[in-house]
């Protein structure tokens, strides 16, 4: 048994209730969810779905397989950390008053989208390591809270289906 | 040209316009205008003591009949007793419509009375689940819930209608019919897989056919069975696909799996391909997967993309209705077949013959068995029952009798429950398939444990004058799990014996049916014939040992080549 993680990108028919019936298939083969990311897309005619889940890599790519099934599935693949373009966005609460604002921004080119007395919040946009990586580098005891979105991704020109 | 009605009304309307004949079910609450509206339809009701059975009847009607069976039943409690009846069809890709009523929107996630979150329950055993949410909706749901039901892979699509939708009035507009954007049923049969499929199969020194559900589903049988003539090829079913092919053929080896006949089991792993034809590869069928069939080259047919490479990884995989591909597959196969191959000479055969011979000693076939055992009451109930009767089953060794010894001659009179193995199937299913199929003999082959399941549906098949006969194997004991109990379990045997049993001429006469226990095949065969000409139902009552196991038996987790042909000694070792 292979585990790591994996990205499974699903085009889904914009309904209520869809996600519900892909949740069910990722449940029954006991994956863990850890990122999700949806939105509507084509139109709103559809909904991009990207989940990035761990567990077993031969119940991923079954999840990605049987969800043909699901009458309201437009497409599902699954990919390697190595065959995306991924991205995810975090909100990070800094306490300031140990941190400098200004050395942050220099250090990491995130944007700040509020500031108040003791605290600012810190957007970031990269990989899922980049998030990890500025989250280190503030060290935590600065960090007072955190909101990651999950990856959206898209496949690499190279990567085949 | 639009109507103004209510949704209940719509709804009826709509099920009148897809033809539906039948509507098996129960009236509660949440459904009742819906009821309220069938009052003046063609559509009959009928009712049943359990909403369960009501799903079971619709399954097997569908199942005979072709058309999407359809069964109804309140919110709550109506609606999850339908659970097991929807998971049952849903296993064996069985097309049905059930109608569950709702509590009114405005009530929803109240815990209101009755109130049950059935889409959140069905969703895993259905096909789709359909919910509209205003009256003018309803005609559309109906259509997408047949069309779902019925075309592709078959299955059961759950409707359910909160009771201010059915009570609602709208102007109506009945569409022809409806497109669902992601749902692609009818891929046109790649010409390339059919030229590959031809190549491997004329190759082919010691091929296979192996028939399951989906034969039957794709009324693939005539197509099936000539290119197994073709090709003087075995033939092989799973226990589903009892009947794809005519099992008093010559060519006809019987069901493989974990009761599967001897001879299929044996051969199947010395095929050089296997053409699997609407099979999903149950672990029931073959065993240990990495086991079976080990030296074949395997094309997988269906019409299920998502069944391709699921449990046995294959090397052709061709997507289509196998009535379509079967046809194809012929064609190109005879095209490239120069010469009828010599027979006399055919060594596959020789071999086929030589392992028939050899296995016609073994213990499971000998008739080693008292005169009322399994064994001997199915082969008898061949010969009493005409070739187009049709043979529904609960779950358990009557069952597997019936898998071993049973010969299905026809597609479409083997009736019972695989995928789920629903104890309790066999009764309501015998008064669906007798609604679906009039004019032919009913027979719901059954055990004791399964019989008490379902029981109520006698109530249904006396009111409704239903000739059909249950015939009841007693052994007061849950005969499969003991066998179990007894050959994997050091006997230890808990949770299996009926010691209070009912007296089950007098629970059938109760329910106003003919009833009659009998001692001996003799006696048993005069009441299978006297049953066939009641004007209602009969149930035949005939006590057996619960010491007979069923043999050949694949022990679950071993591979296919180690099928135990014989006595409990062999067992001793698992």
């Amino acid at each position: 048994m292979t585990r790591s993680s994996k990205v499974l990108s699903t085009l889904v028919e914009n309904k209520p209730g869809t996600l519900f019936r892909v949740i069910h298939l990722v449940r029954l083969m006991r994956l863990n969810i850890e990122g999700l990311t949806l939105g509507v897309t084509n139109g709103g005619a559809d909904c991009r779905m990207t989940m990035t889940l761990s567990g077993d890599d031969a119940a991923v790519e079954h999840v990605a397989r049987q969800l043909m099934k699901v009458i309201d599935i437009l497409e599902a693949h699954t990919y390697g950390p190595e065959e995306v373009t991924a991205r995810e966005l975090a909100l990070v609460k800094i306490n300031t008053d140990k941190i400098s604002v200004a050395e942050i921004q220099r250090n990491t080119g995130c944007r700040i989208v509020d500031s108040s007395k003791h605290s600012v919040v810190a957007e970031i946009v990269g990989s899922a390591k980049e998030i990890d990586e500025f989250v280190q580098r503030l060290g935590e005891s600065n960090v007072l809270d955190i909101a990651r979105t999950g990856v959206a991704a898209l496949p690499k020109e190279t990567t085949s289906r | 040209m639009t109507e103004k009605m209510s949704g209940a009304r719509a709804t009826v309307e709509a099920l009148e316009r897809e033809k539906v004949d039948y509507i098996f079910g129960m009236p509660g609450g949440a459904n009742l205008p819906l009821y309220d509206a069938l009052w003046d339809s063609k559509i009959k009701h009928i009712l049943v003591r359990h909403e369960q059975l009501a799903a079971h009847m619709a399954d097997a009607y569908g199942r005979v009949s072709r058309k999407a069976g359809v069964c109804s039943a309140t919110s709550g409690p109506g609606a999850t007793n339908l659970i097991t009846g929807i998971a049952t069809a849903y296993a064996d890709s069985s097309p049905m419509v059930a109608i569950t009523g709702q509590v009114a929107k405005a009530m929803t996630g109240r815990n209101a009375f009755q109130e049950t979150d059935v889409i959140g329950i069905a969703t895993p055993v259905t096909k789709y689940t359909l919910q509209p949410l205003s009256a003018a909706e309803v005609p559309f749901a109906v259509k997408e819930a047949f069309y779902l039901a019925t075309t592709g892979r078959p299955g059961p699509v759950l409707l359910d209608l909160p009771k201010d939708v059915q009570q609602e009035e709208a102007e109506m507009t009945f569409p022809e019919s409806v497109t669902v954007r992601a749902y692609r049923p009818n891929v046109p049969v790649d010409p390339q897989d059919i030229e590959r499929a031809a190549a491997m199969i004329v190759k082919a020194e010691r091929p296979i056919l192996w028939g399951g559900g989906g034969v039957r589903i794709a009324d693939a049988a005539q197509p099936f069975g000539a290119l197994a003539e073709l090709l003087m090829a075995p033939v092989i079913t799973t226990l589903q696909g009892k009947g794809d092919f005519p099992e008093n053929h010559p060519l006809s080896l019987g069901p493989i799996g974990m009761h599967g006949r001897a001879e299929a089991n044996k051969l199947v792993s010395e095929c050089d391909l296997l053409v699997a034809v609407g099979v999903r590869f149950s672990d029931r069928s073959t065993g240990n997967f990495g086991e079976f069939a080990p030296g074949a080259k395997i094309i997988h047919i269906d019409a299920d993309p998502t069944e391709f490479n699921k449990n046995k990884a294959v090397d052709l995989s061709i997507l289509g209705d196998a009535n379509v591909v079967m046809g194809m597959l012929f064609d190109a196969v005879a095209k490239r077949i120069t010469k009828s191959k010599d027979l006399n000479n055919n060594p596959w055969l020789k071999r086929v013959n030589d392992v028939r011979e050899e296995l016609k000693g073994i213990p499971a076939y000998k008739d080693s068995y008292a005169d009322l055992s399994g064994p001997r009451i199915v082969k008898r109930l061949r010969d009493v029952l005409p070739p187009e009767a049709i043979l529904t089953t609960g779950v358990g060794r009557h069952q597997m009798w019936c898998e071993i010894h049973y010969q299905v001659l026809r597609p479409r009179t083997w009736i019972t429950s695989t995928g789920l193995g629903t104890m309790g199937f066999g009764l309501p299913a015998a008064v669906g398939a007798k609604f679906a199929a009039p004019d032919v003999p009913v027979v719901d082959f059954d055990g004791d444990g399964s019989f008490v399941m379902t029981e109520q549906a006698l109530a249904t098949a006396v009111e409704e004058k239903l000739p059909i006969i249950s015939v009841i194997l007693n052994d007061r004991s849950l005969g499969m799990v003991e066998q179990w109990q007894r050959l994997m379990y050091n006997r230890h045997y808990i949770g299996i014996k009926f010691p209070n049993t009912p007296d089950f001429v007098k629970l059938a006469e109760a329910y106003g049916a003919h009833a009659k226990t009998v001692g001996s095949l003799d006696e048993f065969a005069k009441a299978m014939r006297e049953g066939l000409r009641m004007d209602g139902p009969t149930v035949i009552e005939v006590p057996v040992s619960p010491l007979d196991d069923v043999f050949p038996f694949l022990p679950p987790g071993k591979g296919i080549k180690d099928t135990v042909y014989g006595s409990s000694k062999e067992m001793a070792i698992f």
